[in-house]
């Protein structure tokens, strides 16, 4: 903790910038298999609302004056996320209308709760699109231990939640508790978002989980290294995103987002590039 | 209140265009839901939002562009995007679903780049982020009134064929309607009405007014006909009551109608089971009393 407290600003901001870019991408590809990574998005939405009533509470009571808003975020995420899945049962025929549903409604009452505090317009850009300087000690700190948390049950349930990810019904028959395991995934998800909010932002968090795990998802053979590319691009991201932000005076969350978005791309044109050698390899062997 | 909105132009244009978006956008709202797609509007308000920066950008080199209001080229770029988003789900095939994400949240990167690079970090952004009555203006209204119309006429032209193809899409397409264009000129339309909708509730909440009226709707309608008239119905009373509060309460006129349509779509769920209750028990009474 003593070392922390020695970095500088930019040093605190690329380290929350690599943390971000180390588990977003792990959650992205679990999303990506289970077709769900949209959820991500309206999750990030309902963090913006958390965060807006932490603001507002600050403001109006004195027990909140003192904490960090991103704790309130963190809060409402955990709450959204398990909303939508009950929700998902409710309109079990339109499963799709969980997420808008849920979107929206945390969108409109961050509107509301933002026009009730009446902050200047700056602190809520920085939340929505995010800024890597204004990442404080306290940030850090959260951030690490979310880290920590999301790693630690990643790697303690990787195989209930690869075969919940993968088969659901044979996870269930051969006694995996599926709603827990959805339950803890919930929990993740929630988790990651409200710590990359600070760096990506959160109209951007949903862009760093799902490009990346994208981008490998076109060149990996296998889950592991779908995970292994997943995080290498999404480190790359991030640290190209950093530095061009830092030299052209751009948001950072923009860059590291168009930076993903390139690796996309130049995924695509290797995976192209390779099919279409491979053909002309088996035309060979055909004549 | 009712002074008031004589007094000021900018409260009676707002009114105006909030009734014609909560038409418009709870009617292209049962579509999308019918066709499972409420998603592709979140997609394309976030990419009409870099259209709005890349005016911003151009605005700020160019004083001749910044005359014109910005919905035209949020409209030529959430119409692109329609486009882009149909290519990437062919691409896809097996992926589908990960097409709107991809293309919202590199609208998203883009059009935050483009406003960093305008210096755009102000107001005005805010307003287009979460809409504000206050920033209609008349070239708005008028803009808005044809692209009313302009769906409108489209949608009374072409509601049996769109209805077919929400129903039963292979089977339309057997019986021979082009079914690229029909799904080419639908979403041409949510672009549409998600740039006519955008000066009052903002981006981040025109989705809201797609599907939220429609969600409540689908707890009382019966037919598809009924379904309109609910979810239309609900829209406007959101987007009136939402108005109102709104100016009474200074509070964001997006989030304010919002939330007016989130609280009917909890009671249209509460509503709707209390009533299935009642009716289970009266038939209950009725089986043990015939017993």
């Amino acid at each position: 903790m003593e070392l922390l407290q020695e970095l500088t600003f930019i040093q605190r901001g690329v380290f929350a910038a690599v943390l971000v870019g180390l588990i977003c991408p792990l959650i992205g590809v679990f999303l990506l298999v289970r077709r769900m990574t949209i959820i991500s998005e309206s999750l990030s939405h309902v963090t913006l609302t958390g965060i807006s009533a932490g603001v507002l509470a600050a403001q109006v009571t004195v027990v909140f004056q003192n904490v960090n808003p991103m704790y309130f975020g963190a809060v409402f995420a955990l709450v959204g996320s398990l909303l939508i899945e009950r929700l998902r049962a409710e309109y079990q025929h339109f499963q799709e209308l969980a997420v808008p549903i849920i979107l929206s409604a945390g969108i409109g009452l961050s509107a509301v709760f933002i026009s009730i505090a009446d902050r200047g317009y700056n602190e809520w850009f920085t939340y929505l699109f995010g800024s890597i300087v204004s990442v404080t000690l306290d940030d850090l700190q959260f951030m690490i231990i979310t880290a920590a948390v999301v790693l630690a049950v990643l790697l303690f349930f990787f195989k209930e939640l690869l075969a919940v990810s993968f088969d659901p019904e044979f996870a269930g028959v051969s006694g995996i508790s599926t709603g827990r395991v959805n339950a803890l995934f919930a929990v993740l998800i929630a988790l990651t978002i409200a710590m990359s909010m600070k760096v990506v932002g959160i109209l951007l968090v949903g862009a760093l989980v799902t490009l990346p795990a994208a981008a490998a998802f076109r060149l990996a053979k296998s889950f592991r290294q779908n995970l292994i590319l997943s995080v290498l691009f999404g480190q790359i991201s991030v640290l190209t995103g950093v530095y061009t932000s830092y030299h052209l005076n751009v948001a950072t969350g923009g860059t590291i987002v168009m930076t993903a978005v390139l690796l996309l791309i130049a995924a695509h044109g290797i995976e192209f590039m390779l099919t279409r050698r491979n053909n002309q390899r088996s035309d060979v062997h055909e004549t | 209140m009712i002074e008031a909105f004589f007094r000021f132009d900018f409260l009676q244009y707002a009114l105006f265009t909030g009734l014609m978006i909560g038409f418009l956008a709870p009617v292209l709202g049962v579509f999308l839901v019918v066709k499972r797609m409420s998603l592709i509007a979140d997609a394309l308000s976030h990419i009409t939002l870099t259209g709005i920066a890349f005016h911003m950008l151009l605005a700020r080199y160019n004083p001749t562009i910044a005359a014109v209001t910005p919905l035209y080229l949020g409209l030529a770029f959430s119409v692109s995007g329609a486009l882009f988003i149909e290519w990437l789900r062919r691409m896809y095939t097996s992926f589908k679903e990960l097409a709107i994400p991809i293309v919202l949240s590199g609208g998203i990167g883009l059009g935050v780049v483009f406003i960093s690079l305008a210096d755009g970090f102000t107001t005005d952004l805010f307003n287009y982020l979460f809409g504000s009555v206050v920033a209609v203006t008349i070239q708005d209204v008028r803009l808005i009134a044809i692209i009313t119309i302009v769906v409108t006429v489209l949608l009374t032209l072409f509601y049996k064929e769109l209805f077919y193809l929400s129903f039963d899409e292979e089977h339309a397409a057997v019986a021979g309607l082009p079914r690229q264009w029909l799904h080419l000129l639908f979403i041409v339309m949510v672009a549409l009405v998600i740039t006519a909708s955008m000066r009052i509730v903002g981006i981040l909440l025109v989705s809201a007014l797609m599907s939220l009226p429609v969600a409540a709707a689908m707890q009382w309608a019966k037919s598809f006909k009924q379904m309109f008239v609910y979810a239309v119905l609900i829209g406007e009373v959101s987007v009136v009551t939402g108005l109102i509060f709104a100016f009474q309460l200074d509070w964001s006129a997006g989030g304010t109608i919002v939330l007016v349509a989130v609280g009917l779509l909890l009671l249209s769920m509460a509503g709707r089971r209390l009533l299935t209750k009642v009716a289970v028990q009266m038939n209950n009474r009725r089986t043990t009393s015939v017993e």
